[in-house]
Parts: structure tokens; sequence; C-alpha cells
């Protein structure tokens, strides 16, 4: 009895790693993910701006129906990643994550301190070897080092009502998303 | 033979155990992380690199992409005041002031969190158009048939949920958050 009792402990102390196991290898085998998701609109290194999210129609959940926004995936090892945008004078935000629907870096109108957005997206290999010969093309811009390889770029602005939804659909295809040198 | 028996019995419990309880907190409870107030839950982590494994599973299930941390911060309601669920066939009344931020969205989801049809083809409200009283709260009325004033339409459903986003907050922590003073969900009516 006492030996069974054992085994079942055991068994227990088990489930626990596989619970831990599987819990970790979810984002690994994921294909519903976002970054799944945000590669059937076009191309990578690109911006595509997502629909507005309407009932029924919602392509990426839980966004809010008051912003418009726009995607750039993106692979750091083709090189370093420069983001370019003008936007409305109203609420926006750049949002970075990665491979796995991680938000490493945000950004709002505010911190940018503007209307124009120039950002670029290193990795830390990248941002040492900028170091030793700093480029001029980004001095103006805001530099990031991220600890990913791989991920994308999401742009919201905010649209108050219908009349400002033409402004703010113009910027975002307007967005630029490619080499950074 | 006991022997096979009891290692037998062993691995079912491991993976019975280990499976279900994976399920469930990838795909029903967001266990660790969560701060309330006011009957509002938000979860300050999920918008940072340090996000839980938790959170970071159900995000890769679902699709779905957090506010980061630089940008806002979302809180969810699927509760009246009085600890009764949202039901899409009773009137609410959200009343109050919301904690400070550039700019807030009101809108209400299913309970799955999709934006629901409604009749007003209206998602929901911001800051910036609702219509407020002298000392600066609001009151919004959530409620399936037609109202006056700040009317929230929601569509015909049993469940429904209201999100809160806060963009260009100061809140970044969870402990700030606990003591902060959110609007209120009151039910007005029910038939």
């Amino acid at each position: 009895m006492t030996r069974t009792l054992l085994f079942v402990v055991g068994g227990l102390l088990l489930g626990g790693i596989i619970h831990v196991v599987i819990v970790f290898l979810v984002p690994t085998y994921a294909s519903n993910d976002a970054w799944s998701e945000m590669g059937r609109f076009g191309q990578d290194r690109q911006f595509h701006t997502l629909p507005l999210p309407e009932a029924g129609t919602e392509r990426v959940p839980g966004m809010d129906p008051r912003m418009l926004q726009a995607v750039c995936r993106f692979n750091l090892t083709t090189g370093p990643l420069r983001v370019h945008a003008d936007l409305p004078d109203e609420f926006w935000s750049v949002a970075v994550f990665d491979r796995r629907g991680r938000n490493v870096y945000s950004l709002n109108d505010r911190a940018a301190e503007g209307p124009k957005l120039d950002l670029a997206i290193l990795t830390s290999v990248q941002m040492a070897q900028i170091h030793q010969n700093p480029p001029p093309a980004l001095e103006n811009a805001i530099v990031v080092e991220l600890p990913i390889d791989a991920g994308f770029v999401l742009l919201r602005a905010f649209v108050p009502d219908d009349s400002t939804l033409p402004a703010a659909r113009t910027a975002l295809a307007g967005a630029s998303c490619g080499d950074a040198i | 033979m006991r022997f096979l028996i009891d290692l037998a019995l062993a691995v079912v419990i491991a993976i019975a155990v280990g499976i279900c309880s994976a399920w469930y907190a990838v795909d029903r409870g967001r266990l660790f992380g969560a701060v309330t107030a006011g009957g509002w839950t938000a979860w300050p982590r999920e918008g940072g690199a340090d996000a839980d494994p938790y959170t970071l599973a159900m995000f890769a299930r679902t699709g779905e992409v957090p506010l980061g941390a630089g940008e806002g911060l979302s809180f969810t309601a699927d509760h009246d005041a009085d600890g009764a669920p949202l039901s899409g066939k009773c009137t609410y009344d959200v009343v109050g002031e919301t904690p400070a931020a550039r700019l807030w969205t009101l809108t209400a989801t299913d309970n799955f969190g999709r934006l629901m049809d409604n009749v007003a083809h209206r998602p929901g409200f911001h800051s910036r158009e609702i219509v407020r009283a002298s000392d600066g709260s609001f009151l919004i009325t959530v409620s399936p048939t037609v109202e006056s004033g700040n009317w929230l339409p929601i569509g015909t459903v049993d469940r429904f949920r209201l999100v809160l986003r806060l963009y260009d907050t100061p809140l970044t922590t969870g402990s700030q958050i606990a003591s902060l003073v959110m609007p209120a969900i009151r039910k007005a009516a029910c038939p």
C-alpha cells in the first residue's frame, strides 16, 4: 500500500514536470500565434495596414476598434531595421514584439516628441558594429538594441471618428520599414 | 506484476495531471500577475519583456497582441459591482472616473474577447467623445436597447465583457493599481 502511494506521489511530481514543459513549449508549437497571423497580411519588411477591427471580421483578436494599425514583420539576421513614419497629430504608439509575441519595446507619440517616428532596431552584434563606426544616417533616429532575431513592429494610430480615418490611413500607408543604412 | 501496475498508475496520473493542468492554466486561467481594482482586472506585466510563461502561452494560442508598457494598459471586467456576471439582457451604468491617462477607450466584447455586432454600429466610447457631468465624471449606459446619453450598445449575447484601455498612463507597476479609482459597473435594470 505504501509503495502504491509512493508511485502516486511520483506520478504527481512527474505530472508537474509535464505541466511546466507543456506551458513552455506552447509558444514554440502554436501555429495560430500573432507572428504567423501577421505574416498573412503580406511580405516581410513592409508595413501592411490591418483592417479596422469590426464585429465578425476581426483578423487579430482583442484589438481596439478605435486604433488603426499597421504591421511590419522583420528578421534582423538580414540587417538592422529602420522604421519611418509621419503620423497624424493624435495619439499613436509603436510596439515591437518578438517571434513569440512578447512585447520587447514600446513607445508613444509623447515619448517620441513629435509626429515623426524614426526608429532603428538592431541586435547586440549590429549595435557593436555601429559603435565602432557610427553612420550619420542614424544621427536623429531612436536606436534600440533588442535581444531578438525575428519579430514584428506594430504601429497604432488613434482614430477619434470616421472623419480622421483617411488621414490615419494615408499616414500608415506612407510608413516605411526597411534597411537601416 | 504489482510493480507494473504501480508504474502504469504513476504514468497515467502524471499524464492526466500534467496535460489537464497545463491546458486549464493556459486556456482558462491567467494565474499570475493579475491586479484587480474595483472589479476591473489588468495584467500589467503582459506588455513587458518579463511576461510570465502562462501569459505567453495564452497569447500564442489566441494570437492576441497585448499593449506594450509604453503604450498603455488594458483593464477587463466581466462582473458588476455586486459580483454578478455581466448579462447581455441587462442594462448597466458605468459611472465615475478613470485613472490618469491621456486617452482611454471603453469597448464591449463577448465572453471570448470578440467585438459584438450591434444595432448602432458603435464599437465603444473614447474619452473625448463622451458627455461628462460638470465635475468631470461620466455615466455610460451599457444596454442592448436604445438609451439616451452615452449609450454603449451590446449585441444579443448571454455574457459580455467590458474592456477599458488606458493609453499613455503613468500606471506601470502593480502596486499602484490596487488602490486605483475605477469606474463602477452598476446594474440598472434587468428584464
